[in-house]
C-alpha cells in the first residue's frame, strides 16, 4: 500500500508527488499521458525526435527530468476508472491502461486532474475540423501539427491568442481570430495581471503578431454558425453586445477548413466528486470546485485536490498548490515538523502571488448571458446522443428541473462522454429558463467509470466456480 | 497538414497502417488521429442518432468523438498510437 | 408507487398531494435495470406481477416498453436443477414459462455462451426504460391536476386532531391521511411519526454499456437471479442482477464498489462473451427496500387508521403500478381486488437458497 497516490502528473500533481517523496513517503503518480507535464507542459509524441524548444517545452522537460530521477513510483498511460474509500479510510483505485495491475491502494489520495474545456454549442460545432482550443494546443504541443490549412480561432480568454500565435509559429494560415472579449475587458484584466509583467508582455506580443501578419482580429464578436456538410467550409462572424448577444446585422462570412473554439476552462471535478468530496459553485474559479482549505484538504478524510481541478488558477499557481496539498498529506499522515511548517508558509506566499493572474485570466471567460441565447433550437447540445436545445427546453417545460431528471427524460449526458461536454451547457440553459442559480441546479450524480472502460480491462476471465455467489434470490 | 515548419522538426521513420482499407503513412508512435489529420482524413465516424460526420474534437480523451475500432475494441484515436500494420476501422453501431 | 397511489386516490375523488425529497421517479423505480420478467418474480407474488406487467404494457411507448421474451440460463448441473425446480413452481403459479434446449437457445440467441446446460423461456418477459418512469408519472399527474412538490425534504410531521401537519422548510401542509411510499427511505420517513418498521435497504448495482452490435434479442437472466441483461433498441446493454454496492439512504445515493461490480460484469461476460470488447460507460446503484421475509409492505402503518405504508421488496418495478392501484383503493375505503400485505405482520426470516 502506498502512503500517497497522486492522480494527474501535470504541474500540480507532479510537484505534489515530488514533495511527498521529499518528506520520505512512499508515493505513486498516475497519469493517462505517456509522461509528466499535463496539458500545458504536455510531452511531445514519441514520434518527434527533436524540435525547436519553447519556454513551455523546457519547463515540461525539467519537470519530467525531476520525476524520472525521483523515487516516486510511476504509472503512465494508465487511467483511474474507479475511486473507493473503505471503512479504514484506505483508498482503492480501479486502473485501466497499459499497467499490469488492475487496482492499487493508498492511505492518502491527491487529485490533480486539471481542467477541461468549456465549449458553448453553436450551429456546426460537431463538424469534423472543429476543435476545442485546448484540443488544438494538444495538437501543437504533442504532435506539432496544424488543425487545417486555414483556420478560424474563436472564443474567449487568453487561449484564443495563444492558439492563434501557435498556428502562426508552426507556419499555418489564419482566416480570422474572433474574441468575445472587448479591448476594454482585456485592459481591465491587464491591470489585474500586472503582477506578472512577463506573462502580460507575452500576451501583448501575441496580439502584435496578429496585427503584423494582417490577420483580421474581431473584438467582442462571436461565431454564429460554422457551415458545411461533412467538413467546415466557412463561418459566420457577428459582433456582439458586451453581454454576448449577437448584433444581427453585421455578418461577415469567412472561408476556413478548420475552427478552434473554446470558452474557457472549467475544473475537471469528476474524480473528486466520485471520491465523495463536497463541491460548491464559484464562477471566479471556473464553476464547480471541491470545497477545500488553503492546502487543498477536501471534506473527505485523506483526500486532497490541487491544480486547476480545485479552481482555475493556471499553470503558474499549480506547482505551489501541488506542494501545499502534499505537505497537508504529509502532516495528516505523519505530523508536522518545523520543515513542513516553513515549507507550507513559503508555498502559500508564492501561491498568493500567482493566483491573482489566474483569477484575472479566468474572469475573461466567465460565460456571458448572450452566449446561451445564441444556441439555436436545432443545435446539438449533447454531442453523443444528438440532443438539441429544443429537446432540453421541452423537457424543462414538462417539469424536469434537475440535471438527473433532464438526463433521464432526454438521454442528454447519457452517451459515452458521460455528460462531460454537455453538463455545463445543460446547466446554463436550465439557469436561463428556470432562473435557478447554478448552485440550486446542482450536478448529476457522480458515477464510475471516470472514462469508458472495456469489460476486458476491468474483469479478468472468470473461473466460474470461483464466482462469489452471495446467495440466490428468494423463491 | 503539410504546411508546418518541417525543416526544424525531426520525426521517427514512417510506418503504415490501414483505416477502413485505406493505407495511411504515419510517423512511428504518433496517434491514429494525428496521423489521419496529417493526411487530411478527419471524418472518423458518423454519430449514431443524427448520422452526422464526426472527428477529433477535444484531443485529450474526454469527448469520445474520435473513437475508432481496433481489434474489435472502441478506442480513442487521439490517444491510441499507430504501429506498423495496425488495422483501424470506422466504428459500427449495428 | 406513491404516484400510482396518488393517481388512484385522486381518480376516486380525494384531494391529493405528492411530496418527494428529490425528483419524481428517481428512486428505485427510476434507476433500476428496467427488467419486466416473470421468471424472476416470487411464486406468491406471481398474480400481482402478471397484473403489473399488463399495466406496463399499456403504458407502452411512453415508458419504452418492449416485450422481447426472456431466457434464464444455467451453466452447470447444480444451476440446472435449481432452474428446473424454481421455474416449475413459477409456472404452476401462472407464469407462461417453458424449458428450452441449449440447441434451440443457440439458434435464437447465437451470441450467448456455448456453455449453457439448461434454459427456460417466458414469451411475456421484456423491459421498460426505468429512466422514463418519472417523466411518465409527472405527465399523468399534471394531466389530472394533482399537486406535487419535488426536491422537498420533509423535516417534521405533527399529529393533529384531524390528521397530520407536514413541515418542510417554510411549507406547512395539512392532511387527513398520509401514505409513506419512499422505498429504501421508509424507515427514516416513518420515524417522523414515531413508528418503526424492520426495513433496511438493498443497494443494487446496474451498469450500462455504450452502443454495441446486436448481442441479444431477449431479456437474459441467470438461474441464481444474479444476472439480468438486455440490449435496448439503441444498442446499449443494461447489466444488473442485484449485486450490492454500499451506502445508506440517509447518507445520500449509494456507491458502486469494485468487489461486487467486477463479478457482476464477469458473469455478464461469461454469459455473452462478445461483451468483453464492449465499454461500460456508467455504473450506478439504486436503493431497494428490504424486509426479512422479502414480501411487500402494503397497508396501515401500525395501529393507525390514517397512515399507510407501501413498499415493495423484490420485483417492485414490475408489481409497482398494480399494487399502488390496490393501495389507492384501500385508502379510498374500497376492498382491493387482491389482498394487501400487512406491514404489522410477524416477519419470518426468508431464505436465500
Amino acid at each position: 500500500m502506498y502512503d500517497v497516490i497522486v492522480i494527474g502528473a501535470g504541474p500540480a500533481g507532479a510537484n505534489a508527488a515530488l514533495t511527498a517523496e521529499h518528506y520520505g513517503l512512499n508515493v505513486l503518480l498516475i497519469d493517462e499521458g505517456s509522461d509528466a507535464g499535463g496539458q500545458v507542459w504536455r510531452v511531445k509524441s514519441k514520434s518527434i525526435l527533436s524540435a525547436p524548444v519553447t519556454e513551455t517545452s523546457l519547463k515540461g522537460d525539467k519537470l519530467r527530468q525531476r520525476v524520472k530521477s525521483s523515487e516516486v513510483d510511476i504509472l503512465f498511460e494508465t487511467r483511474v476508472w474507479q475511486i473507493e474509500q473503505n471503512e479504514e479510510h484506505v483508498w482503492q483505485l480501479g486502473l485501466q491502461g497499459v499497467c499490469e495491475r488492475s487496482s492499487v491502494s493508498g492511505k492518502a489520495l491527491i487529485i490533480a486532474t486539471g481542467a477541461q474545456e468549456r465549449v458553448i454549442p453553436l450551429n456546426g460545432w460537431t463538424l469534423p475540423g472543429v476543435y476545442g482550443l485546448a484540443g488544438a494546443t494538444a495538437l501543437f504541443k504533442e504532435h506539432m501539427i496544424l488543425p487545417g490549412k486555414n483556420t478560424v480561432v474563436a472564443g474567449s480568454g487568453p487561449l484564443v491568442f495563444f492558439v492563434a500565435s501557435e498556428i502562426i509559429r508552426l507556419g499555418g494560415t489564419l482566416s480570422a481570430v474572433v474574441t468575445l472579449n472587448s479591448r476594454f475587458e482585456w485592459l481591465k484584466a491587464a491591470a489585474e495581471m500586472i503582477s506578472k509583467p512577463g506573462l502580460l508582455w507575452q500576451g501583448v506580443k501575441w496580439v502584435f503578431k496578429l496585427h503584423i501578419k494582417g490577420i483580421p482580429l474581431h473584438w467582442q464578436s462571436a461565431l454564429s454558425s460554422i457551415n458545411g456538410n461533412e467538413y467546415v467550409q466557412d463561418v459566420d462572424i457577428i459582433k456582439t453586445t458586451k453581454y454576448g448577444y449577437l448584433k444581427r446585422k453585421l455578418n461577415v462570412l469567412v472561408e476556413a477548413d478548420s475552427v478552434c473554439l473554446g470558452h474557457g476552462l472549467i475544473p475537471a471535478i469528476e474524480a473528486t466528486r466520485l471520491a465523495g468530496a463536497d463541491h460548491h459553485y464559484d464562477e471566479t474559479l471556473g464553476g464547480w470546485v471541491p470545497t477545500i482549505d488553503q492546502c487543498g484538504r477536501t471534506t473527505v478524510k485523506y483526500l486532497y485536490a490541487c491544480g486547476d481541478n480545485a479552481g482555475i488558477l493556471g499553470v503558474q499557481a499549480a506547482p505551489y498548490r501541488g506542494e501545499l496539498s502534499a505537505i497537508a498529506a504529509v502532516e495528516d499522515l505523519t505530523g508536522s515538523t518545523s520543515e513542513t511548517i516553513n515549507h507550507h508558509n513559503k508555498a502559500l506566499k508564492s501561491l498568493g502571488e500567482e493566483a491573482a493572474f489566474g483569477i484575472a485570466a479566468t474572469a475573461l471567460t466567465i460565460p456571458k448571458n448572450g452566449l446561451i441565447e445564441n444556441i439555436g433550437k436545432n443545435v446539438e447540445v449533447c454531442r453523443c446522443e444528438g440532443i438539441t436545445r429544443e429537446e432540453i427546453e421541452i423537457e424543462l417545460i414538462k417539469g424536469s428541473v434537475s440535471p438527473n431528471s433532464i438526463k433521464s427524460g432526454t438521454r442528454c449526458g447519457m452517451g459515452p462522454c458521460g455528460g462531460r461536454f454537455c453538463s455545463e451547457s445543460l446547466a446554463m440553459i436550465t439557469e436561463s429558463i428556470t432562473n435557478q442559480s447554478r448552485e440550486e441546479i446542482g450536478l448529476p450524480t457522480a458515477r464510475p467509470p471516470l472514462r469508458p472502460v472495456s469489460m476486458d480491462e476491468i474483469s479478468d476471465e472468470l473461473d466460474y466456480d470461483e464466482l462469489p455467489i452471495p446467495g440466490v434470490s428468494p423463491l | 497538414m503539410s504546411s508546418e515548419n518541417t525543416d526544424q522538426i525531426k520525426r521517427t521513420e514512417k510506418i503504415s497502417f490501414t483505416f477502413d482499407d485505406q493505407t495511411v503513412e504515419a510517423y512511428d508512435g504518433e496517434t491514429i488521429a494525428a496521423a489521419l489529420l496529417r493526411r487530411g482524413v478527419i471524418h472518423l465516424r458518423n454519430a449514431p442518432n443524427s448520422n452526422t460526420a464526426r472527428g477529433m474534437f477535444c484531443g485529450m480523451g474526454v469527448c469520445q468523438e474520435c473513437v475508432v475500432e481496433v481489434d474489435g475494441y472502441k478506442v480513442e484515436a487521439c490517444r491510441t498510437k499507430t504501429s506498423n500494420g495496425l488495422i483501424v476501422k470506422k466504428v459500427s453501431y449495428v | 408507487m406513491g404516484c400510482g397511489t396518488a393517481l388512484r386516490a385522486s381518480e376516486g375523488g380525494m384531494n391529493t398531494i405528492i411530496i418527494d425529497q428529490s425528483d419524481m421517479g428517481q428512486g428505485a423505480s427510476g434507476v433500476n435495470a428496467g427488467t419486466l420478467s416473470m421468471q424472476i418474480k416470487r411464486v406468491k407474488l406471481m398474480p400481482y406481477a402478471i397484473k403489473g406487467h399488463d399495466m406496463w404494457q399499456k403504458m407502452g411507448q411512453e415508458v419504452d416498453f418492449h416485450k422481447t421474451g426472456g431466457y434464464t440460463l444455467a451453466f452447470n448441473d447444480r444451476e440446472a436443477d435449481l432452474l428446473h425446480d424454481r421455474m416449475t413452481m413459477k409456472k404452476e403459479a401462472g407464469a407462461n414459462i417453458s424449458f428450452v434446449s441449449p440447441a434451440i437457445l443457440q439458434e435464437k440467441e447465437p451470441s450467448l455462451a456455448q456453455k449453457i446446460v439448461a434454459a427456460s423461456y417466458c414469451p411475456d418477459d421484456g423491459y421498460a426504460n426505468s429512466s422514463l418512469t418519472g417523466q411518465y408519472y409527472r405527465k399523468r399527474i399534471t394531466q389530472l391536476g394533482i399537486n406535487y412538490m419535488e426536491n422537498t425534504k420533509i423535516t417534521q410531521i405533527n399529529e393533529t386532531s384531524t390528521g397530520y401537519e407536514i413541515l418542510s422548510g417554510e411549507n406547512r401542509i395539512q392532511t387527513k391521511r398520509i401514505l409513506f411510499a419512499c422505498g429504501g427511505w421508509l424507515k427514516e420517513a416513518v420515524s417522523l411519526i414515531g413508528e418503526d418498521i424492520p426495513v433496511n435497504a438493498r443497494v443494487n448495482t446496474v451498469s450500462v454499456t455504450e452502443r454495441a452490435p446486436r448481442l441479444m434479442n431477449s431479456v437474459i437472466g441467470h438461474a441464481t437471479g444474479l444476472l439480468t441483461m438486455k440490449q435496448k433498441n439503441n444498442g446499449t446493454v443494461l447489466i444488473g442482477g442485484g449485486w450490492q454496492g454500499i451506502g445508506k439512504p440517509s447518507e445520500g445515493r449509494g456507491k458502486v464498489v469494485m468487489d461486487s461490480l467486477i463479478p457482476n460484469l464477469q458473469l455478464a461476460k461469461f454469459a455473452a462473451p462478445k461483451l468483453a470488447k464492449v465499454r461500460i460507460v456508467r455504473s450506478w446503484t439504486g436503493f431497494e427496500a428490504n424486509v426479512p421475509d422479502f414480501y411487500p409492505l402494503a397497508g396501515k402503518l401500525g395501529k393507525r387508521d390514517n397512515a399507510f405504508i407501501l413498499g415493495c421488496v423484490r420485483g417492485g418495478y414490475t408489481i409497482g403500478p398494480y399494487i399502488s392501484s390496490l393501495m389507492g383503493d384501500y385508502i379510498l375505503g374500497k376492498e382491493p381486488e387482491m389482498p394487501l400485505f400487512d406491514p404489522s405482520r410477524k416477519f419470518e426470516q426468508g431464505k436465500l437458497i
